[in-house]
């Protein structure tokens, strides 16, 4: 697919035949990601997710379900006109605490990634362009981080401090960077070998320069791919944290929780697990789909 | 009756939700042991209609018009039936040797592979020894040597001009009627590039095969065809036998084409003003040694370059001329101050805190960041010389009038710029940091023909109204014929002769630099006539470098220039 595209945009960019302009790069990116059925779907599901996330007062049937509501007489119902997924041990409507608990999921996702793309990314870089003793002590470490396993780092901080969101962040975000050093020096290791980085130098360009116009713009679509790709995995790690009780506190509706509470009445009031087990699984679908999407559209490898 | 038949092919490519119609028309035949050439610039269809030939077309091109071997049309075939004239009827040897080996497989298992589902479609069951004999057999005939060492060795053992001769020998294994040859032998050195198309016609001649040669490279076409086909946007704009098209072209396209091409010899070469101003840099007994720098491994690097002395004069357009791994491009690294030499010194005419030099690079794909438009490409160097907004723009506009493309472009990026273009603007971005020499890396090297000339023009434009100091370093002898001032012939990390190119071209001292200049395709037979006498002993020595490119290379000189 990709080799005839190529042989297209060739023939096209260089003015053959006549009366055909080349085609904008954008447009063609464009197309490429709109003419693929499931990087369209997996927008559309990361975006409803979103949305679900921010306007959650709006779109849940009971708001106020996410507190500290108890009605007994309605617990444990089975999804009906009135409760579309049921109500929990507490009588609580699980559509409202679902659609809350994705702003908890995504609440991670920016947390985690809005630290550790950046960090990641700028010691990659810094490691494939300086080359030498930055080199080896950066990609030294990142080996030696990504050598521990994030769950054991998540329970161990939880342990030490305090067993709650934040927590349960850092650690996350702590492991997280390290992927993220690496595809980016790589990445940039491969730039380095591009004559416009040698060409910048020469032209009187400063190292921040270099590194922030030059070659950072040609990582952004790999950085965008690999991040979309992490967003599934970090609602997946977050869930599964909270699923363990290292997550958000009670009765705050998350995801993991809500499954790991639901769990205890399987399989008479499937319902409990079944509504927030499938949001998790739309959204990490969803992530999933865009990403390898994105990855399509932009034609790398990350 | 022709062996191969085109009548009226047209092809056409969907994508992006749009058609481009990419071949019209096109007719031509080619007759058995005749020798056809294509000749086209890039995007002239020329590729395209090798692979409507083949059958090797991507699934979004659509195709109307007739193609027919042997009198059997192809298009009308069922797939099943096509792909069996595959290798038997078409054979293709692939332009680039460097690229076209898997790495983890022996060069054997390549071959081997071919011929045995070669011999299934066919219907043909064969033994493994069967198949090796039948290998090797074919290698013999392409002249290596040790085919049963070439067989088990790795493709990374064996030189680009080996592998070249195991690509064409993929294409011979099973005895085809037409050799389709899209251009070989491009990615490799002058001279053995040289040997190959050598090889090539030799086969043809002893095996009454019929060759249709693709290529953009005049001067092969004169050696490899006997008919010429000229294909401009897709369409074939002339046609007729070699002597007629290269002696009295009709269409301006072809003697633009012709035009383009810098001559050898004769009236139309050009002697560039030798300057005689003040030294700009001078290197002394310099020496470069890659990888001794540890301590412990002292003396067991790589020597690049061995005792190159060297003066550049201001004004000057100094040639540095070499095949790949000469060390042309170390000495202009360390012209430049990238490099620093081993041993021995280079005095620069400083005179100021700019760079002294800059670099035009050979690919401009590379050179520009793809990400940036041109305008903020010239912003680097122009904020380093001290120029920032209204002051920038004004130069920047300057600088594209200086180079020759409208002011529009510089807010272009350099995917919506053309091969020249783009060279233009990596032009324009040296020029900004104001430098007094300019380092040109084979700056031609990566354009089409007619597009070479232009940049050179311009190139030469530049030097006289700024009075710039070039240093080129390219393999392409015939163009520093006519654009250097001084020539410095490099071998193997040694400067072996240098001098005017009038001098050099009239009598090379040099055994190797004759045999260079030998194997440059030229257009002409008067500039054959002219080319300096080189001896078979001398070819030995200089040209066939591995070791087992030997035995029968003697006696194969007289197939060309016919």
């Amino acid at each position: 697919m990709s080799m005839t595209d190529d042989r297209l945009t060739e023939d096209l960019a260089e003015g053959r035949p006549a009366d055909t302009a080349p085609l904008s790069a954008g447009y063609m990116t464009w197309y490429r990601f709109s003419r693929n059925p499931a990087a369209v779907i997996g927008a559309l599901i990361v975006i409803s997710t979103i949305l679900c996330a921010i306007f959650a007062p709006l779109i849940a049937p009971y708001p106020d379900h996410i507190g500290t509501v108890v009605d007994f007489r309605s617990r444990h119902l089975p999804p009906d006109a009135e409760h579309w997924m049921g109500t929990d041990k507490a009588g609580r409507d699980i559509f409202s605490r679902t659609v809350f608990g994705f702003r908890v999921s995504l609440l991670l996702v920016v947390g985690v990634l809005g630290i550790s793309v950046p960090v990641g990314s700028l010691l990659g870089m810094t490691a494939g362009y300086f080359g030498g003793w930055t080199e080896r002590l950066i990609t030294g470490f990142t080996d030696v981080m990504l050598a521990i396993p994030p769950l054991v780092m998540a329970l161990a901080i939880g342990n030490v401090l305090e067993p709650t969101l934040v927590n349960a962040m850092i650690a996350v975000t702590l492991l997280w960077w390290t992927w993220h050093a690496r595809l980016i020096y790589r990445v940039t290791s491969q730039i380095m070998a591009e004559d416009y980085v040698e060409a910048a130098r020469l032209a009187g360009a400063s190292h921040w320069h270099i590194l922030l116009r030059e070659i950072l713009p040609n990582c952004v679509s790999v950085i965008s791919v690999k991040t979309t790709l992490d967003a599934a995995f970090v609602i997946l790690f977050g869930a599964t944290l909270s699923f363990l009780g290292f997550g958000v506190r009670p009765p705050t509706p998350d995801l993991g929780s809500m499954v790991a509470d639901g769990r205890q009445f399987l399989p008479e009031m499937w319902w409990e697990v079944l509504a927030p087990g499938f949001a998790i699984f739309y959204a990490t679908l969803g992530f999933n789909l865009l990403g390898d999407g994105l990855r399509d559209m932009f034609d790398v490898e990350a | 009756m022709p062996l191969l038949d085109v009548q009226d092919l047209n092809i056409r490519f969907t994508g992006y939700g749009r058609t481009a119609h990419v071949l019209r028309d096109v007719s031509f035949s080619v007759g058995r042991g005749e020798r056809v050439a294509l000749i086209g610039e890039t995007g002239s269809g020329k590729s395209i209609t090798a692979k409507a030939i083949l059958g090797t077309l991507p699934n979004n091109a659509s195709t109307r018009g007739g193609i027919r071997y042997d009198g059997l049309d192809v298009m009308a075939m069922a797939p099943r039936e096509r792909d069996r004239l595959k290798g038997t009827a078409f054979s293709i040897i692939m332009q680039d040797p460097l690229s076209s080996f898997n790495p983890v497989f022996r060069i054997g298992r390549h071959l081997d592979d071919i011929l045995y589902y070669a011999d299934r479609r066919q219907g043909r069951v064969s033994g493994a020894q069967d198949r090796k004999a039948r290998i090797l057999e074919v290698l013999r005939r392409v002249q290596l040597s040790d085919p049963e060492r070439v067989y088990g060795a790795w493709p990374f053992e064996l030189s680009g001009g080996m592998r070249q001769r195991v690509l064409i020998a993929l294409a011979l294994l099973h005895h085809p009627a037409i050799l389709i040859a899209d251009e070989p032998g491009t990615a490799l050195d002058v001279t053995t590039q040289d040997e190959i198309l050598r090889l090539i016609n030799r086969l043809v001649a002893e095996e009454g095969l019929s060759l249709l040669m693709i290529t953009h490279n005049l001067g092969v076409v004169r050696q490899t065809a006997d008919t010429v086909l000229v294909m401009q946007h897709g369409r074939i704009v002339e046609r007729g036998p070699l002597s007629q098209v290269f002696e009295a072209p009709e269409e301006a396209y072809t003697k633009s084409l012709m035009e383009a091409v810098p001559p050898l010899y004769g009236p139309r070469v050009t002697d560039q003003p030798v300057s005689t101003q003040a030294p700009i840099i001078t290197m002394t007994g310099v020496d470069k040694v890659y990888g001794s720098g540890s301590m412990l491994r002292r003396g067991a690097g790589h020597r690049a370059v061995t005792d190159v002395g060297l003066t550049v004069r201001e004004g000057e357009i100094f040639g540095l001329a070499g095949e790949s791994g000469s060390g042309k491009t170390t000495v202009a690294r360390m012209l430049m101050g990238l490099l620093e030499p081993t041993s021995g010194t280079i005095e620069a005419d400083r005179g100021g805190p700019r760079r002294l030099t800059q670099i035009v690079y050979q690919n401009p794909g590379t050179s520009l960041n793809p990400k940036r438009t041109a305008a903020q490409t010239l912003a680097v160097p122009l904020a380093h010389v001290g120029l920032k907004g209204a002051q920038a723009r004004a130069r920047m506009t300057e600088l594209m009038s200086l180079v020759k493309l409208p002011e529009s472009f510089l807010g272009k990026y350099p995917h919506e710029l053309s091969g020249g273009q783009k060279q233009r603007v990596a032009i324009a971005r040296a020029l900004a940091a104001e430098p007094r020499v300019l380092i040109l890396d084979e700056p031609t090297s990566a354009l089409d023909v007619s597009v070479q000339k232009t940049v050179i023009d311009l190139l030469l434009q530049l030097r006289e109204d700024l009075g710039l100091t070039y240093v080129i370093i390219s393999h392409d002898l015939s163009l520093m014929r006519n654009f250097c001032s001084r020539l410095a012939i490099m071998r193997q990390g040694e400067i072996i002769e240098d001098g005017t190119p009038a001098e050099i071209f009239a009598a090379p001292r040099h055994p190797y630099t004759r045999a260079l200049i030998a194997a440059i395709p030229v257009l002409t037979d008067a500039e054959e006539a002219l080319k300096p006498e080189i001896t078979d002993a001398e070819r030995h020595r200089f040209l066939v470098t591995s070791d087992t490119d030997t035995n029968e290379e003697g006696h194969d000189h007289v197939s060309t220039g016919h």
